[in-house]
């Protein structure tokens, strides 16, 4: 058994939040592709901790197994997400964000 | 009283180095400031009690996920920055972000009416036996899926990376160019 204040929970919450935050932020504020691939998966893991407050207010392991799934998902939207990454810098040979106008016509 | 100071500490140590990887300016100090970050959410996991959480968090984000990344990251070269135009301005991005902050502090405050407040007893959730049981019972038909949609993303990361000499088999050899068109 393990005893914590109700408030430590709390605590961890704020954590998730300003985790959530951080990677927002840096989502819509870098222009390097590979550093907004890295705050998505700053704000996956934010949100990973939504679901262990979850698991552990609730006492159920639903949220637990969210979490392995979420995680599941994110390798795959990694190793997605650099191979797309990949081939822009073969075509255009950076991967500086506002540069990609391909799509635009 | 002392674990409840490393639950501090984790989550202080998490939200430097993610702070770590907004703000560096080099694509490797980001990957390793995402590494630290990912270690820090392990011991939080570790803490609230759920060990399994803690292993797969190490093995598949800090073993995979951030060795892929630095894998990129050194492939590519990322000196040439090229700096063009602007896109939003800090003013935006803080007021958007602040927005949703204040919002969610009030959807926590909503969370928290009731019955919450004193000690959690709680029992070490996550054993992999129990968990186990619950993923090939209750969540059978999500596993599946994700087996497919895991086989799916093999697939169609071969189909973006190989290189276009397997298509015109023979016509420039084995210059490695990548894809010209639409396709794949």
């Amino acid at each position: 058994m393990i005893s914590y204040e109700a408030s430590w929970l709390s605590w961890t919450h704020y954590t998730a939040i300003a985790l959530f935050g951080i990677g927002l932020v840096g989502f819509l504020l870098r222009r390097n592709a590979i550093v907004v691939l890295m705050c998505v998966e700053l704000m996956l893991n934010a949100v990973n901790l939504i679901f262990l407050e979850v698991a552990v207010r609730t006492q159920t392991h639903d949220g637990i197994l969210f979490i392995i799934f979420v995680v599941t998902v994110a390798a795959a939207e990694a190793a997605i997400g650099l191979a797309i990454l990949l081939n822009l810098y073969r075509k255009q040979g950076s991967l500086e964000l506002n540069l990609f106008r391909m799509l635009q016509g | 009283m002392s674990k409840e100071w490393l639950i501090c500490g984790a989550g202080i140590m998490t939200l430097a180095s993610a702070l770590m990887v907004v703000l560096s300016s080099n694509a490797i100090y980001s990957a390793i400031g995402l590494l630290i970050s990912l270690f820090g959410l392990s011991a939080l996991y570790l803490l609230w009690g759920s060990a399994f959480l803690s292993v797969i968090q190490v093995l598949i984000y800090a073993g995979a996920i951030v060795v892929l990344f630095v894998f990129v990251v050194m492939l590519l070269d990322m000196s040439r920055v090229v700096q063009t135009g602007k896109g939003p301005g800090w003013f935006t991005t803080l007021l958007v972000t602040g927005t949703g902050w204040i919002f969610s502090l009030f959807l926590l405050r909503a969370l928290n009416r009731g019955n919450f407040a004193g000690a959690i007893e709680h029992k070490a959730l996550g054993s992999i036996s129990v968990l186990s049981k619950i993923l090939f019972r209750e969540y059978l038909w999500p596993f599946e899926v994700l087996s497919v949609f895991l086989l799916a993303v093999v697939i169609s990361a071969y189909c973006l990376a190989r290189p276009e000499s397997l298509d015109n088999s023979g016509s420039d050899g084995v210059s490695i160019k990548g894809p010209k068109g639409g396709r794949s």
